[in-house]
């Protein structure tokens, strides 16, 4: 039973490390800038999508396409903030709301066309099965773990050492008060984007890696994204971390344990459970 | 004769065969095709309807399909339903109301196939079925509706059979378990497995956009089963048979699943694939194929640049199936007339498949074919017809003419 237990931990950890990825992505947006940004599993499944082509048809390998996709990713995130929201900054948060929901349509349109509609898995050629007493970990997923960690401890360290990373926090606390501190905050959402979209772009290549792309995987992707940062406390980055790896092992142990038919259904209903006794998430603040 | 006599002659003998040579190249028969394009179903709906294309482009090439005096070409209209039942019967209901189709094939994926079946037999029109294994779609008794595939639980009695033969007594089950064709798989399976005193010890489900089974995999292994058998579309399979391996689980790997090389190892290795066991009808592999299956994946692959999925050619058989059909009926325009026609033939000489007609003719009184069944095995990067699985096509359509 323990074994079986430790076992559906490390499973659910891999997939916890995307969830986290991607909360982390929409809890930036969120947090500093008051969007609901649906589109962003799909871009993160088009840098995927991208890293599939670089390997697949260019020929590089992977650890030289992954940088390349994230360079995209960054500049694609600069892109959406500058055309696609920038021009609804001010506006009603319905036009905003909208926005993301056509970026979200556009987006899977673009990935459709460029990628065509079949699922693709990137080929990574990491086949190798680790074994520890009766744990099995293939070396995929403890790659991926690691890679998840590595880039949520490089997230904390920028937001909370560096000096953008503290304006960043600034103008989430308190944009007015940001901009009497003489915080260039003009510049933070086009950071903010380009970060955000960099996280999503490294989820995207974990689900082609570990599972596979496909068009509309996306969109399962963002809303459990949204799942975990409720979870989590909107707008906490702890709360991300913290919501994303519980959403990933309950829904692994529910499925081992329980029933693998309602494996989703009873990760929400976990949530719904936390959400009664902290409305306000698991590491969010009272409002 | 006066030169012109002669002359009026030959201008009336030259507009005489202008306009009968115009009047047969403006013969044109449009049929259409319902067919899962994309999403999950593509894997098999595409191959389907690139079939059905392929078929015709061959028939027009022979000349078409000869009715009297008449030849008639073939012009192929595709529509896709994404295997969802919605948009199966808006693209059926555009074929018939807007294209003014009369006979509509492919039909890859249970679901849709089976919404479309609920209004076929109100319709003028002909409805031939291709992948979609749900038992229930030829037990109506619809009289304008054949499918070229057998009911999976024909299959899985088979596979049943065999698996009781290699020993197994404790089968865990994985797949696609919510879907109603492959339910009725397993517990043909399970009656056969029980009469050697096995049983079935876990029903673990998952779900077409699964692609994460270690839950699964991990709770399965805890209960130490003989063999896993596993039940569901190609590409969440395939991560059931690569996590599988990663989990370490060493025990026989049987499956229902039709899938190709090609399709497996965009997910797989070949050996995570090795000795992996696929038990379906006899469907296209080029180690089980006659002389018309090697032509078909060789003419497949040339024009589409891809293989042919295992599956692809009961769509391709249709339209051979309604060409002969038609032929028989002498009119394209009476579809009353043309199904009774299909019903009524014998297993045309140009069909892919391995048919084994009941009393004579392919189709039986439910409008049901039946190939033979077959034991594929994975070995070394491709699969192995390996033997029959003795199956009564008699017995079974008795079985069936007793269900509503």
């Amino acid at each position: 039973m323990l074994i079986e237990i430790l076992q559906q931990t490390i499973n659910g950890l891999a997939i916890g490390g995307v969830y986290v990825l991607i909360a982390l992505g929409l809890t930036t947006v969120f947090g500093i800038l008051g969007i609901a940004h649906f589109a962003h599993g799909s871009i993160s499944m088009f840098g995927g999508y991208l890293t599939f082509f670089l390997v697949t048809s260019q020929g590089l390998p992977v650890l030289a396409a992954i940088p390349v996709a994230l360079a995209t990713g960054i500049l694609l995130g600069l892109l959406v903030e500058m055309l696609a929201y920038r021009p609804v900054r001010h506006a009603n948060h319905i036009n905003a709301f909208i926005v993301a929901l056509g970026l979200t349509m556009m987006v899977e349109g673009i990935n459709l066309q460029l990628f065509g509609h079949e699922q693709v898995v990137i080929p990574t050629g990491l086949s190798r099965v680790f074994r520890f007493g009766g744990i099995t970990v293939p070396e995929l997923r403890l790659y991926v773990i690691i890679a998840a960690i590595v880039l949520v401890v490089a997230m904390m360290v920028f937001v909370e050492r560096t000096k953008t990373g503290q304006a960043i926090r600034a103008v989430a606390e308190n944009r007015d008060a940001a901009i009497l501190m003489g915080v260039n905050v003009k510049s933070i959402p086009l950071i903010v984007f380009g970060i955000s979209t960099a996280l999503g772009v490294a989820a995207g290549i974990m689900v082609g890696a570990l599972f596979a792309i496909a068009p509309g995987i996306g969109e399962g992707f963002v809303v459990k994204g949204f799942a975990v940062l409720i979870l989590g406390g909107l707008g906490s980055f702890p709360g991300a971390i913290l919501g994303g790896t519980v959403l990933g092992i309950t829904e692994s142990i529910a499925a081992g344990f329980i029933s693998s038919a309602y494996k989703d259904v009873i990760a929400f209903v976990v949530m719904i459970l936390v959400l009664l006794i902290r409305p306000q998430g698991l590491l969010g603040r009272t409002p | 004769m006066s030169s012109r006599t002669i002359t009026g002659a030959v201008a009336a003998l030259t507009i005489a065969l202008t306009a009968s040579s115009g009047f047969a190249a403006e013969k044109k028969l449009t049929i259409g095709v319902a067919d899962a394009l994309t999403g999950g179903g593509a894997v098999y709906g595409l191959p389907q309807a690139n079939a059905v294309k392929m078929a015709a482009d061959e028939i027009n090439a022979a000349g078409g399909i000869k009715v009297g005096s008449d030849n008639y070409k073939i012009d192929v209209i595709a529509y896709d339903d994404k295997a969802n039942p919605t948009e199966a019967t808006n693209a059926v209901r555009k074929l018939i109301d807007r294209d003014g189709v009369k006979y509509i094939l492919g039909f890859c994926c249970s679901g849709s196939t089976s919404a479309v079946a609920s209004f076929i037999g109100n319709e003028k029109a002909v409805m031939l079925v291709g992948n979609a294994a749900e038992r229930s779609i030829t037990t109506k008794k619809i009289p304008n509706l054949v499918r070229t595939r057998p009911p999976a639980d024909y299959t899985g009695q088979a596979a049943g059979t065999f698996i009781a033969r290699k020993g197994h007594k404790r089968i865990a089950v994985l797949g696609a378990l919510d879907v109603g064709f492959y339910a009725q798989y397993v517990d043909a399976v399970e009656r056969e497995v029980k009469k050697t005193g096995g049983e079935i010890i876990a029903r673990e489900v998952f779900s077409l956009r699964d692609r994460d089974m270690t839950p699964q995999l991990t709770k399965i292994r805890g209960l130490n089963p003989d063999a896993i058998l596993v039940v569901g579309y190609v590409e969440p399979a395939a991560f059931v048979y690569r996590q599988a391996v990663e989990l370490g689980m060493n025990i026989p790997r049987y499956g229902f699943t039709s899938g190709s090389e090609e399709q497996f190892l965009r997910v797989t290795t070949s050996e995570q694939m090795e000795g992996v066991w696929d038990l379906r009808p006899t469907e296209l592999t080029l180690l089980s194929a006659t002389k018309n299956g090697i032509a078909y994946h060789a003419n497949y692959t040339k024009k589409y640049n891809a293989s042919p999925s295992p599956s692809s050619p009961y769509a391709y058989d249709q339209l051979y199936v309604l060409k002969a059909a038609i032929e028989a009926a002498g009119t394209v325009d009476d579809t009353v007339v043309v199904a009774k026609a299909i019903r009524g033939l014998p297993v045309p000489p140009q069909v892919v498949m391995q048919y084994q007609p009941v009393d004579g003719k392919m189709f039986d009184v439910n409008g049901q074919a039946y190939t033979s069944n077959g034991a594929f095995q994975w070995q070394k990067g491709k699969w192995v017809f390996v033997e029959d699985l003795p199956s009564d096509s008699k017995a079974y359509s008795q079985f069936l003419s007793t269900l509503n």
